[in-house]
């Protein structure tokens, strides 16, 4: 049975979709543009400019609506005509540059070289108990580390006097600072990976040489301002620095000399600038 | 910290300003990009006009100022890096009027906080899109690009025009697309012929008018599954031409059009599919080195396993070190 005279007769009842056109336009249905490169008939633009633009644009968006058409149909949904852009193929700028890798945390290095993966939790969970949903984490959460238990049974190996909700609380607490103590520490680790530096500018040294400073002062607080304290075991004793003193009768040139070179570090009239650095550190 | 200026908020106090933050960060799939649309020192009303129509056709994403401010994009950036920085917008659209340029509008793309590129356009002929009384689109709804004219091809200030243009209204970057969507079009139509370089500032300046129009898209039955196009002119409708134009620097621009290695697509090795329609993979294996082979442990080797030994020896039973 043949229907093609039929097809055709129908198709004849409304107006065509098909245009001609010299040179054929290009795409780049990724933004859903077209781009046409035919001569613009100026002598018709000039005569009638907007019914030209109309006409013009109406066959070129015909052209593109027929390349989207033929795109491949994304079928999942019930909802509209779902098409699958292909990517645009001009390169449009960027607003803000990509972004720079932040450096992994000591977890994050572990769980890589595991192979551990991270899984989303869902904030609901089913509670047997009381057989609703309820919140796993955050306000009116399921997970608060026992702060709202009204019934703590005492172990059988502790003090029956001592207070288990305190002990509770004080060990909730130790936990916090624990985790701040360790994100202190991968700031710190980050910053240090971001500008590597083998000068003692940067934060870890600089904060081992501070404690070590602290150390040798602290060691001066005793009666005998340290001097005859007996070391720790592990610890050395400190060593003080032998003073010499220059002989009264000497050199007069060079005594002069050094005269002066104390007197140019202090009042500045010296060759050398001043350490700004040094100046702010022995303040 | 992407941004270190001291107009940069100090360090969040709470969840939902740090949630802000987060969002102005740079990303690897970036937001879409928002567009300020400020008025210059002194404004007509086909200015003010164009610039609430050009807003609307870019809502939701964009900024309208009001009130009129001293900002001069082709002589001084700051004005231009502030506004950016403070309100996260990429897109500027500024209009002016003065004698010596009036009814101006400049186009300005910024990256990482600087100015991109530029185009100044002259409005010659302005109709607003009240003006027409026909129905207009929904607002946020993705537009369909038309660009008449092979200067879009060969012009580079033309080129530079219809990357700003799509970059403007392009909206969401999408990867499906719902056809019952598809509302309105945006032409752009350019005539006139490139000058010879007359001096280095504005190279290939053309002579010439741009042509930009507006429709709404109706579908109407063809018989066959596409359908029949039909416009309706929605406005605004502008007829400009180039002035001045600042475009971008080569490295600057190709550092603004990288592509993150994420997203670049995955080829797959060693995985072809032959003749016969059956998928077929490859293995490397290494070059094997012969010398350290293990023949001691190859019991098929032995003296006593070969059947055809020519020597008529009777095999003896190697006793186990």
């Amino acid at each position: 049975m043949d229907v093609s005279a039929n097809l055709e007769a129908q198709k004849s009842k409304y107006p065509s979709i098909n245009v001609e056109k010299p040179i054929p336009l290009q795409f780049d249905l990724g933004l859903l543009a077209a781009f046409d490169t035919n001569a613009v008939d100026e002598a018709e633009l000039k005569k009638d400019e907007n019914t030209y633009l109309k006409k013009c644009t109406r066959d070129n968006t015909q052209l593109l609506i027929n390349q989207l058409f033929k795109l491949p149909v994304d079928s999942s949904q019930n909802v509209g005509l779902l098409i699958e852009l292909p990517d645009p193929v001009t390169a449009i700028p960027r607003e803000k540059p990509l972004p720079k890798s932040k450096p992994l945390t000591r977890w994050e290095k572990f769980a890589k070289a595991k192979g551990i993966q991270h899984r989303r939790k869902d904030r609901k969970i089913f509670d047997e108990a009381s057989g609703e949903w309820v919140s796993r984490w955050g306000y009116k959460g399921v997970n608060d580390d026992g702060a709202n238990d009204w019934l703590i049974p005492v172990p059988d190996n502790s003090d029956p006097y001592e207070d288990q909700f305190a002990k509770m609380r004080e060990a909730k607490r130790e936990r916090i600072l624990k985790n701040e103590k360790r994100h202190r520490r991968n700031v710190e680790e980050a910053q240090t990976t971001l500008q590597p530096s083998n000068n003692k500018s940067d934060a870890r040294t600089a904060r081992k040489l501070e404690l070590q400073q602290q150390i040798v002062t602290s060691k001066t607080a005793t009666a005998s301002y340290g001097r005859f304290d007996k070391p720790l075991d592990g610890d050395s004793k400190m060593k003080g620095k032998k003073g010499k003193f220059e002989p009264n009768v000497g050199d007069v040139k060079k005594e002069k000399e050094t005269s002066i070179n104390i007197l140019n570090n202090i009042v500045g009239k010296k060759v050398e600038a001043l350490n700004v650095r040094k100046a702010i550190a022995r303040r | 910290i992407y941004i270190t200026s001291s107009t940069s908020p100090s360090k969040p106090k709470n969840a939902r300003s740090k949630r802000a933050l987060q969002k102005r960060e740079p990303k690897v799939k970036e937001n879409v990009k928002t567009a300020l649309f400020i008025r210059g020192t002194s404004t007509t009303e086909i200015v003010n006009e164009a610039l609430s129509d050009l807003c609307r056709l870019k809502k939701p994403d964009s900024i309208t100022f009001n009130k009129k401010n001293e900002i001069r994009p082709f002589e001084d950036d700051t004005t231009l890096e502030f506004l950016c920085q403070k309100n996260d917008a990429s897109l500027f659209v500024i209009g002016s009027n003065s004698k010596k340029r009036p009814n101006n509008l400049v186009f300005a793309r910024m990256f990482d906080g600087q100015v991109l590129d530029m185009i100044e356009v002259g409005i010659e002929w302005a109709v607003p899109m009240s003006q027409f009384k026909t129905p207009k689109c929904t607002i946020g709804m993705k537009p369909l690009f038309i660009f008449t004219g092979s200067l879009f091809e060969t012009s580079q200030p033309h080129k530079v025009f219809k990357n700003m243009l799509l970059d403007f209204f392009q909206g969401k970057v999408l990867k499906s697309f719902d056809l019952t969507g598809i509302e309105y079009v945006i032409s752009v139509t350019a005539i006139g012929s490139p000058l010879p370089d007359e001096s280095n500032v504005n190279p290939s300046r053309v002579d010439g008018k741009i042509f930009f129009r507006v429709y709404t898209i109706n579908m109407k039955k063809s018989g066959e599954r596409t359908p029949r196009v039909e416009l309706e002119e929605m406005g605004p409708h502008y007829n400009f031409f180039i002035r001045r134009t600042k475009f971008a620097k080569d490295e600057v621009y190709k550092q603004a059009t990288r592509i993150p290695k994420s997203l670049k697509p995955k080829k797959e090795k060693n995985i072809d599919v032959n003749e016969m329609g059956d998928v077929v993979g490859r293995i490397h294996v290494g070059k094997q080195d012969l010398s350290k082979l293990q023949t001691r442990k190859m019991k098929g080797l032995k003296r006593e396993a070969r059947e055809d030994d020519s020597d008529d020896e009777k095999p003896t039973k190697k006793l186990k070190n």
